[in-house]
């Protein structure tokens, strides 16, 4: 009977570290877009959100537990729905009928918070993925 | 009498289980933040251990005598929940990984010791 290797743990770490550095470079791009009334599209820029969903790993694909453990992948990155934030500003070249301007529905605070749970999630990956490099080199050493 | 090589086997049946359960445990640090995910852990019971495989009724047949042990999967995510579902806990999972590689770095130690004793014996005693 076939089991995991130490490669398959591997692989389950990067692809963690693959979408925590997808979901810094989202919220990076909120941030930087804070104040962009004209994005692609017309309108202001909408907020991007990064939507995870745990997948199989080809890796334990026939081994006893191939149900048992998930990578992770980036399904999808969405559009937040939420509307924009207006600002009285009738100077404005992007103001409305009513003076108002359109800004983006980004909040930077929670994207530095964000940014800083991904940022401590890649950590914990990295240090996953060093522990399964550590064992697998401490199996090296048996009978030496 | 042959080489007696029963401890090599059980050692071998625990790097086994250990290299399994960081598998598992590393696809809970990769999900940490992914929605409805609820973290998995692997457990170890000895096939002898009372209450494993009792028969509970007549008709059932005794399982047999196999030294292999179970090795199965159970939901570990607690009551503790997040709003979007994730029960993944990084501190647990983390200490769970560094407890997990000592115990795999125990019975490589072991190991060696016992191929260090074999090669003793085979050798010339120097």
């Amino acid at each position: 009977m076939s089991s995991m290797d130490f490669f398959t743990a591997m692989e389950v770490s990067a692809s963690g570290l693959s979408a925590q550095r997808t979901r810094m470079n989202i919220a990076a791009g909120n941030l930087a877009n804070a104040q962009t009334t004209q994005a692609a599209g017309g309108g202001p820029y909408k907020r991007r959100d990064v939507i995870l969903s745990a997948v199989d790993v080809p890796g334990a694909q026939g081994t006893p537990f191939a149900q048992q453990v998930k990578g992770v992948v980036v399904s999808q990155i969405s559009q937040d729905a939420a509307p924009p934030r207006l600002e009285y500003d009738p100077g404005h070249p992007q103001a409305n009928a009513q003076g108002y301007v359109a800004y983006p529905n980004i909040n930077p605070v929670e994207e530095m918070v964000d940014m800083i749970t991904a940022s401590r999630a890649y950590e914990a990956g990295i240090t996953t993925m060093t522990t399964a490099v550590n064992m697998a080199e401490r199996a090296l050493g048996i009978g030496r | 009498m042959g080489v007696d090589l029963s401890t090599v086997d059980t050692l071998q049946a625990a790097l086994t289980y250990h290299r399994e359960r960081h598998t598992v445990l590393a696809g809970n640090v990769a999900n940490l933040d992914t929605p409805g995910y609820r973290p998995v852990d692997l457990q170890r019971r000895s096939a002898d251990e009372p209450g494993t495989m009792a028969v509970t009724h007549e008709g059932h047949l005794a399982a047999p005598a196999v030294s292999a042990d179970f090795v199965t999967s159970f939901d570990d995510g607690g009551a503790l929940q997040g709003a979007d579902g994730n029960a993944v806990t990084l501190e647990r999972e983390m200490s769970k990984i560094d407890a997990n590689r000592a115990r795999y770095a125990t019975s490589a130690e072991l190991l060696s010791r016992r191929f260090a004793m074999l090669r003793y014996a085979a050798g010339d005693g120097t």
